[in-house]
């Protein structure tokens, strides 16, 4: 930082007003346009769109007979939820449920960008098709959840799956503590594209 | 396979101490400013006026310098700290504005106390 900046006391404020001045002038040279930045910081809080897959882990984690289906056949199970037609994903795929439990965390990586179910799923966030991303993920996947900000207990195993053309998965979370009255559609609130992926837990609130 | 700048800028930066920090999967901004920080260091590489690459090295560096004269757990660790010091560096080395009227411009806002 500056060392003509020393005196102010203020860290906080004094970074504050550094930024909103370098926003200010970008937009005022016509540098930048004044949505510039909020397009930019908006494409990380996509609103994912339909979201057909939070209903039916919703549907699992309150019927424990649906559950035990959409593990046993998970395209069986999906079809159950009469989703429009082409909201679930090509017709004829397979897929697979895999579920978290507090021994077992799944994490979902994907070899080419055309595998992931995302009718199911939602629009693919953007680290999901990093090559890189996936290369590390098989090979020091805690590392990985981690950068996430999801840390977990040694005692935890952790199962990498590489979704393909053929088989394409995705995570049956763990029902969180503290949502024993919610109703179903509460429920399917609180799933994001993340924890569907293992990259994150669902969290109340 | 297309992909998105912003997704490529914040995926190159995994795999190191200049990861974007999260919580539980998500970007996790502690204070106003730092999604702005993070939003213009994007918005000003998408438009051409640095390679993100080199905004990368100026942020490793920015970071090295840190932890070269603090203790690993030293409270005051601040990522985007880092990050904006990496920010103003790029910005006047790239003459994209000069560092006179970005504190001018600071200053007027301190003042005007309307942050």
């Amino acid at each position: 930082m500056s060392e003509r900046f020393k005196y102010v006391e203020d860290r906080e404020m004094f970074s504050a007003a550094r930024v909103k001045a370098l926003e200010a002038l970008l937009i005022e040279k016509g540098i930048i346009s004044s949505e510039a930045v909020d397009k930019v910081i908006g494409y990380f809080e996509t609103d994912m769109g339909p979201f057909n897959g939070a209903k039916v882990v919703a549907r699992a984690w309150v019927d424990p007979e649906y559950k035990a289906r959409l593990l046993k056949d998970t395209p069986a199970a999906v079809a159950e939820m009469n989703f429009p037609r082409g909201m679930t994903g090509v017709e004829g795929e397979e897929m697979k449920a895999v579920e978290n439990t507090s021994d077992v965390h799944n994490l979902i990586v994907c070899t080419l960008c055309s595998c992931y179910p995302w009718p199911l799923l939602g629009l693919p966030p953007y680290w999901f098709k990093d090559p890189s991303f996936r290369a590390r993920s098989v090979r020091e996947p805690r590392a990985v959840l981690k950068e996430f900000g999801l840390e977990l207990d040694d005692s935890v195993e952790v199962r990498v799956w590489d979704s393909s053309a053929q088989i394409r998965y995705f995570v049956l979370p763990e029902r969180p503590a503290g949502t024993e009255g919610f109703t179903e559609e509460q429920l399917a609130a609180l799933l994001t594209p993340e924890a569907m992926q293992g990259a994150a837990k669902v969290k109340v609130g | 396979m297309i992909t998105k700048f912003e997704h490529f800028a914040a995926s190159s930066l995994m795999g190191g101490s200049e990861t974007l920090p999260r919580s539980n999967g998500d970007l996790l901004f502690k204070k106003l400013w730092e999604d702005r920080a993070m939003g213009l260091a994007i918005t000003l590489s998408k438009k051409g006026h640095y390679e993100w690459e080199s905004f990368r090295q100026e942020l490793i560096t920015s970071i090295a310098e840190w932890e070269a004269s603090h203790c690993k757990d030293d409270p005051s660790w601040d990522y985007y700290e880092r990050w904006l010091l990496a920010l103003e560096r790029i910005v006047i080395d790239s003459s994209i504005i000069s560092s006179e009227e970005w504190d001018s411009k600071t200053k007027e806002l301190l003042n005007e106390k309307c942050l």
